[in-house]
């Protein structure tokens, strides 16, 4: 029964699949199904034919995640040095499986980049240029270049990219200084309602790598068209089958020669982790009944606070009577409430609640603040992937 | 099939057919890989850059070692910084006038692997009475030393990685206090014609402590891209004016056998194409 759009009351039978979880390795746990990251990536590879997908590693980094996308043939965006310690105890990067996208980078982080194998980077400021002077003969570039992205639930157009009139500016400084541009990138917002950004800044990019290619002569030849495709949370977003081919079609009018690159991150990881948390006391205050899980917003429900999504959630009981509830998190802190006003049957001290689409930007941004132990992942679903299979990582390919 | 490929620039790399892996440990923080090649026996890569390879390590260390050994003409100390695959440490312990050899390796796990998985590199001169093997970082080394040396060999990685430390003015102002009068400084120096900043800016830091700073060259298959340089530094003026006779007879009374190395070689080595030059004309 679905009481909202965000809460779904299943009858108790249905819990059992949880309950062994929880039975076996306690609560909170964040349940990793890899073959949903599998369907995902299937899911995105069909809709946009020729597009080569890097991961961005920051939406969800556990290995299992980046283990199954690397067997698929998935690169990896990486933007910092922490991320590339996490490649590298998995393996060694095959160039151009691994793109660094950060645009503000410190000198260590290039070098780090650098010894493990990554030769592309982004910059989108003279300054950030001048750090790769230094590598001048090893790397190359792309130009990341900002649209205003209204569209979106979170606007990235804002802290990072240069504007449309400065790419040229950045493409001759880069010729004078001996260095290699090789393509532009841009980030059409994240969480996108519709791919209409998108195809407005494939439109500028072709015009912009047609000026360039006409007044410098430089060829460009890569067009990052980053991330943004939506996921299904508690309000209806366009489908991926919907949100592509507007996409495909802008893409049409780049040159041939042009190679397109994405870095899906959210689409990827977020339908493939449940969190399975339980009551672990209740209250009744005024007329509301408050029922305080062992997972909140300080820990797999940070996505709430900082990326902005509501999460589906699950409880499970055959009682028909509904009461004004609120669930909280475990912490001291009155900001760690996961909902209230919800109308819901009530629930008893060790009961489950199961949070859905939980795979992005939750564990990666769970904090154990109280000294609350951050749930753990449990990872279902891999057997797919072995040692032997794994194309990016095994340094010998 | 296996295959291994460098990952030292965006736009162009070489290949290895991988036959047989024998040795591969990945940490957070490097990649070392010991691998069997049909074309170059075995082959010793760190973070996707090829260190060495059994079939031509051979030019790399006799050049590095017998070009100043035999332009000096009587070194009895030398210092070697890295090399902890224990080529350069055979090449200097065929000549037979020198009395102590210290190597510097920064790990000794390095020297053990080498031993184990490419022993035809140090083919036993780690055993050699002459030889003191110090576990220190090179840096560190030549800032705190004893004693003094009448050539110095950097054999280290490249200056992105674990021998960024052997590239720094800092360094070759070390070694420099670290020489007999005379002396002479060499150093792996990368290949000109993929990075030909490296040449440059180590003639620039070199320059200020050295009054004579040239560089010479040879070809190594797998350091792709033209021919490396190595880098030469000395007070001693006159040194660079050996003829090809006093070498070739120098080399004679040796009596060692090179399979790349020759006077002739030795004397060409010194002759920089022509983008060096102009390179080193327009930055220093």
């Amino acid at each position: 029964m679905t009481i909202s759009n965000r809460l779904s009351v299943k009858t108790p039978d249905q819990a059992v699949i949880y309950n062994d979880l929880v039975s076996q390795h306690g609560s909170p746990i964040l349940v990793l199904d890899c073959d949903k990251v599998t369907a995902q990536y299937r899911a995105l590879s069909e809709q946009l034919p020729g597009v080569d997908f890097f991961y961005a590693i920051k939406s969800l980094p556990h290995p299992a995640v980046i283990r199954t996308l690397s067997s698929l043939g998935c690169g990896f965006d990486i933007a910092t040095s922490g991320e590339i310690e996490l490649l590298q105890t998995l393996g060694t990067a095959v160039r151009h499986r691994v793109i660094h996208t950060h645009p503000i980078k410190r000198d260590a982080d290039i070098r780090d980049a650098l010894r493990f194998g990554c030769t592309t980077f982004i910059v989108d400021n003279i300054w950030e240029l001048e750090k790769f002077i230094a590598y001048r003969h090893r790397v190359g570039l792309l130009i990341r270049v900002s649209f205003p992205n209204p569209n979106t639930d979170i606007d990235l157009s804002k802290k990072f990219g240069c504007r449309e009139e400065d790419v040229m500016l950045l493409v001759q400084k880069a010729q004078s200084l001996g260095i290699h541009v090789k393509g532009l990138s841009f980030h059409a917002g994240s969480q996108c309602a519709s791919s209409a950004n998108h195809v407005h800044a494939i439109k500028q990019c072709t015009k912009i790598m047609d000026e360039i290619y006409q007044q410098c002569g430089k060829l460009l030849s890569i067009l990052d068209i980053g991330g943004g495709f939506p996921v299904q949370y508690t309000k209806t977003v366009q489908t991926i089958q919907e949100f592509c081919p507007p996409i495909l079609e802008a893409l049409q009018q780049l040159p041939d020669h042009v190679q397109v690159l994405a870095e899906p991150g959210r689409f990827l990881s977020a339908t493939s982790m449940e969190a399975v948390s339980r009551v672990m006391g209740k209250a009744q205050r005024g007329d509301m009944t408050w029922y305080y899980l062992d997972d909140g917003v300080y820990g797999s429900y940070s996505g709430q606070i900082f990326d902005h999504v509501t999460y589906p959630i699950s409880i499970f009981s055959d009682i028909d009577e509904l009461e004004t509830a609120v669930i909280a998190g475990p912490t001291c802190d009155s900001i760690d409430v996961i909902d209230e006003g919800l109308q819901m049957p009530p629930l008893s001290i060790g009961d489950l609640v199961v949070g859905h689409q939980m795979g992005a930007y939750t564990y990666a941004t769970a904090t154990n603040f109280n000294l609350f132990d951050k749930a753990s992942v449990v990872v279902i679903n891999e057997n797919n992937v072995s040692a032997d299979n794994i194309v990016l990582f095994a340094q010998t390919q | 099939m296996k295959t291994y490929n460098e990952t030292l620039y965006d736009a162009y790399s070489q290949e290895f057919v991988v036959d047989k892996v024998y040795f591969e440990q990945k940490t957070d923080h490097q990649h070392l890989i010991i691998f069997d090649n049909a074309k170059f026996g075995r082959v010793m890569a760190l973070d996707g850059v090829i260190q060495t390879t059994e079939a031509d390590e051979f030019i790399y260390h006799e050049m590095l070692t017998h070009v100043p050994m035999l332009t000096h003409g009587h070194v009895k100390r030398v210092l070697i910084i890295g090399g902890g695959d224990g080529g350069i440490l055979r090449e200097v312990c065929k000549h037979k006038g020198i009395e102590h050899i210290t190597q510097v390796e920064i790990d000794q796990q390095v020297i053990a692997m080498c031993k184990e998985y490419l022993p035809k590199h140090s083919a036993g001169a780690y055993d050699d009475p002459r030889v003191s093997i110090v576990i220190d970082d090179g840096a560190n080394f030549v800032r705190q030393h004893q004693q003094t040396y009448d050539l110095i060999i950097s054999d280290s990685t490249d200056p992105i990685g674990p021998g960024d430390a052997l590239f720094t003015s800092d360094f070759y102002a070390d070694c420099k206090t670290c020489l007999n009068e005379g002396g002479i400084l060499v150093a792996q120096n990368g290949v000109a014609y993929m990075q030909l900043d490296e040449v440059t800016t180590t003639a620039k830091r070199l320059q200020p402590y050295f009054s004579e700073q040239t560089f010479y060259c040879a070809a190594i298959p797998t350091y792709i891209g033209g021919v490396m340089t190595f880098a030469w530094a000395s007070d001693n003026k006159k040194l660079l004016h050996v003829s090809v006779e006093q070498i070739q007879q120098r080399l004679q009374l040796a009596n060692i056998n090179c399979r790349y190395y020759n006077a002739a070689i030795h004397k060409a080595s010194f002759a920089l194409p022509q983008y060096i030059i102009n390179a080193l004309a327009e930055d220093c």
